[in-house]
């Protein structure tokens, strides 16, 4: 039976699956890296993924617009960011505490709509795989790279571009200054607030489109806490990353492959127990992060509110 | 002076409770459920009848103890946010002591203290390992504490289905219940039981005299208030937050211990029952102050069990509880900050 666990159609079907479901990972995780690089700790991501991942589903649902449905998401997910940026940079909150705060809002209102608006579980026809004439049809490579639908794509995209962005441009440079040395960076002129407020909005919107991507393009179903953790999985991959985009996608990567393989195993019905199979991932994640994190520096000002001196 | 601050706090987390409430209801209003029926059924719920009082106690016990085991942990600066799975391996530690000891001959009252003390030591090793992430790894204990997290819930369906299943099959319905004489004594016709309340209560009033009245609380505070300086002073920081740790952890063991004993009788999937994310509220909501967590915690059991009665046809089911709580935290947090604010202006 391990032996089938090899074979070329299930080698091509774990990378495939792997690739497709790093993707909420990466859209939330990416987010997070741009809100911790300037200094803020955002622990809320599953309770904006959880009410984005509704509201996606249900506009999806009743409009029969996906696009309006992700851009609900991304609505959803930038004011529960602009509501966490209004608490930790104004009001000076504790981040981990006011995380916890936005988490059980979002698990308890997208239960609260899920019951008065739909009640019962039902499924949209999600975003569609994409057909590249000739890539798609190469065997192999064309059903794991050229096979899926949009918003993955966007999430691999989302890399380059996080990276461009926090390291070649000037708005990168403030959003680092902020994050290592605020007061620096405010006798510079730089608005420390104003930064803050862009990274957490943006990782709030990030975090909708996390949302969305598992309701109407990966699972095209929502039910009640749907997204079982994977948003606080995220904020650990920003550790395990080392607040570099190309670490998170290395994490998201892993941390995907290793969750596909484990559902081949149960799938083919391979005699390993399946809930050691589903501590795989995580066991792995913690053995990682102690190997990893104690060698990179986190943003000097994480989780400390900023606050101009005489 | 000291007063009039003192009635300025409790005054301020009551304007954070009604900001909640109000919020809330306008969530309800926008959503078209009527709020104050909602309301109604929730008190109602929780406190009409002597077995609904019984059932808010049952809820008490366990969240009391995770509260009086994080209000340790947060003394010392530290977010223990593996306290979920220190309750779920507590509630492995004291099944597991019970299946070996079940068929020997020794009396069952010692068989269910021992086992309730071995669910306290399970919970406070699986503490110590989200500490010696944090001290030895460098893993801050928000991420070793989730991903600990995980791994508990892992390791419980892996035993109900796998090693310790029913005779037959494994269901999500748990392990097969212990015999009746290894239960915690209960009030007749109800779930919860005296020794519990007495479990609960004891470790909130050691938990206080702990904090308040000894040296070894003094040095927990200051190792959380400023780690450098109390290093500088001469105190074993680590070991502080290593013991800080394992004594929440053994807290966090009786809470699952008790769930066990006294309240399923078994192992069941999710034995922690978010008590340790509800812990982490009560614990901030009291600004760290024992002596306010029972109420407190008292407040959170009856909203829990009140909204588990919201009838169906609102349509609200018990997520309406989980939106309250989030407002709370939200609304305690802002409330804070404004205060701050005001004091640094007068």
């Amino acid at each position: 039976m391990i032996s089938e666990l090899f074979s070329v159609t299930v080698l091509i079907g774990i990378l495939a699956s792997g690739i497709r479901l790093a993707t909420p990972y990466l859209y939330a995780a990416i987010g997070e890296t741009f809100g911790q690089k300037s200094g803020v700790l955002n622990l809320g991501v599953e309770g904006q993924m959880l009410l984005g991942s509704f509201v996606a589903f249900y506009v999806a649902l009743t409009t029969g617009n996906l696009w309006l449905g992700l851009l609900a998401a991304m609505l959803v997910g930038a004011i529960m960011g602009l509501a966490m940026a209004y608490v930790t940079v104004n009001l000076h909150a504790q981040q981990g505490i006011s995380g916890i705060g936005f988490y059980l809002f979002g698990l308890g209102m997208s239960e609260l709509l899920f019951q008065r608006f739909m009640g019962t579980v039902e499924t949209v026809k999600g975003f569609p795989k994409l057909y590249f004439p000739g890539l798609s049809d190469i065997p192999g490579i064309g059903e794991i790279f050229f096979n899926q639908n949009i918003l993955v794509y966007g999430a691999y995209l989302l890399v380059p571009l996080a990276w461009f962005v926090l390291n070649k441009t000037t708005l990168g440079l403030k959003i680092r200054a902020v994050g290592e040395n605020p007061d620096a960076a405010d006798s510079l002129g730089v608005s420390v607030a104003r930064i803050r407020y862009f990274t957490i909005i943006l990782g709030g919107t990030l975090s909708g489109i996390a949302g969305a991507s598992l309701s109407i393009a990966l699972l095209n179903v929502f039910q009640q806490g749907m997204t079982s953790g994977l948003g606080f999985i995220a904020v650990a991959l920003v550790y395990f990353g080392a607040w570099r985009p190309v670490g998170v996608l290395g994490g998201a990567l892993l941390f995907s492959l290793v969750n596909s393989l484990q559902l081949w195993i149960q799938v083919l019905g391979i005699p390993i127990p399946s809930d050691i199979a589903v501590m795989m991932p995580y066991v792995l994640t913690i053995l990682v992060l102690v190997a990893t994190v104690s060698r990179v520096r986190a943003p000097s000002a994480l989780t400390k509110p900023f606050e101009r001196g005489d | 002076m000291m007063k009039n601050s003192r009635l300025a706090n409790i005054g301020f987390q009551l304007a954070a409770l009604v900001l909640a409430l109000l919020f809330t209801t306008l969530i309800l209003v926008a959503t078209g459920a009527p709020p104050l029926e909602a309301y109604k059924n929730i008190i109602l719920g929780s406190v009409s009848s002597l077995d609904k009082i019984s059932n808010v106690l049952v809820t008490w016990v366990p969240l009391l103890l995770a509260s009086a085991g994080l209000l340790i942990t947060f003394s010392a600066g530290l977010w223990n946010i593996g306290m979920e799975g220190q309750i779920t391996l507590g509630a492995i530690g004291t099944t597991w002591a019970l299946r070996l000891m079940q068929d020997s001959s020794l009396p069952p009252a010692l068989v269910i203290v021992l086992s309730i003390l071995a669910g306290m030591v399970m919970g406070a090793l699986w503490a110590s390992l989200a500490g010696a992430l944090k001290t030895f790894g460098g893993v801050n204990e928000i991420f070793g504490g989730l991903g600990l997290n995980f791994v508990a819930t892992a390791l419980t369906l892996w035993l109900i289905f796998g090693p310790w299943k029913r005779p037959g099959v494994g269901s999500m319905s748990g392990t097969e219940p212990f015999p009746e004489a290894l239960w915690l004594p209960m009030f007749p016709d109800s779930r919860l039981s005296p020794w519990a309340l007495v479990l609960a209560v004891v470790a909130i009033v050691i938990v206080y005299f702990m904090l308040q009245g000894t040296y070894f609380g003094l040095r927990l505070k200051a190792v959380g208030k400023n780690f450098r300086a109390a290093y500088m002073l001469g105190i074993p920081t680590w070991q502080y937050m290593m013991i800080s740790f394992m004594l929440c952890g053994a807290l966090a063991g009786a809470a699952g211990a008790v769930q066990v004993t006294a309240v399923y009788h078994r192992l069941i999937p999710s034995i922690s029952s978010g008590y340790g994310y509800l812990g982490l509220l009560v614990a901030m909501l009291v600004n760290y102050q024992a002596a306010w967590a029972a109420p407190v915690a008292l407040f959170f059991a009856a909203l829990n069990i009140g909204s588990i009665q919201l009838p169906i046809i609102l349509k609200l089911d018990s997520s309406l509880s989980g939106v309250l709580q989030g407002m709370l935290v939200l609304f305690v947090l802002m409330v804070e900050g404004v205060r701050q604010r005001l004091m640094r202006r007068s």
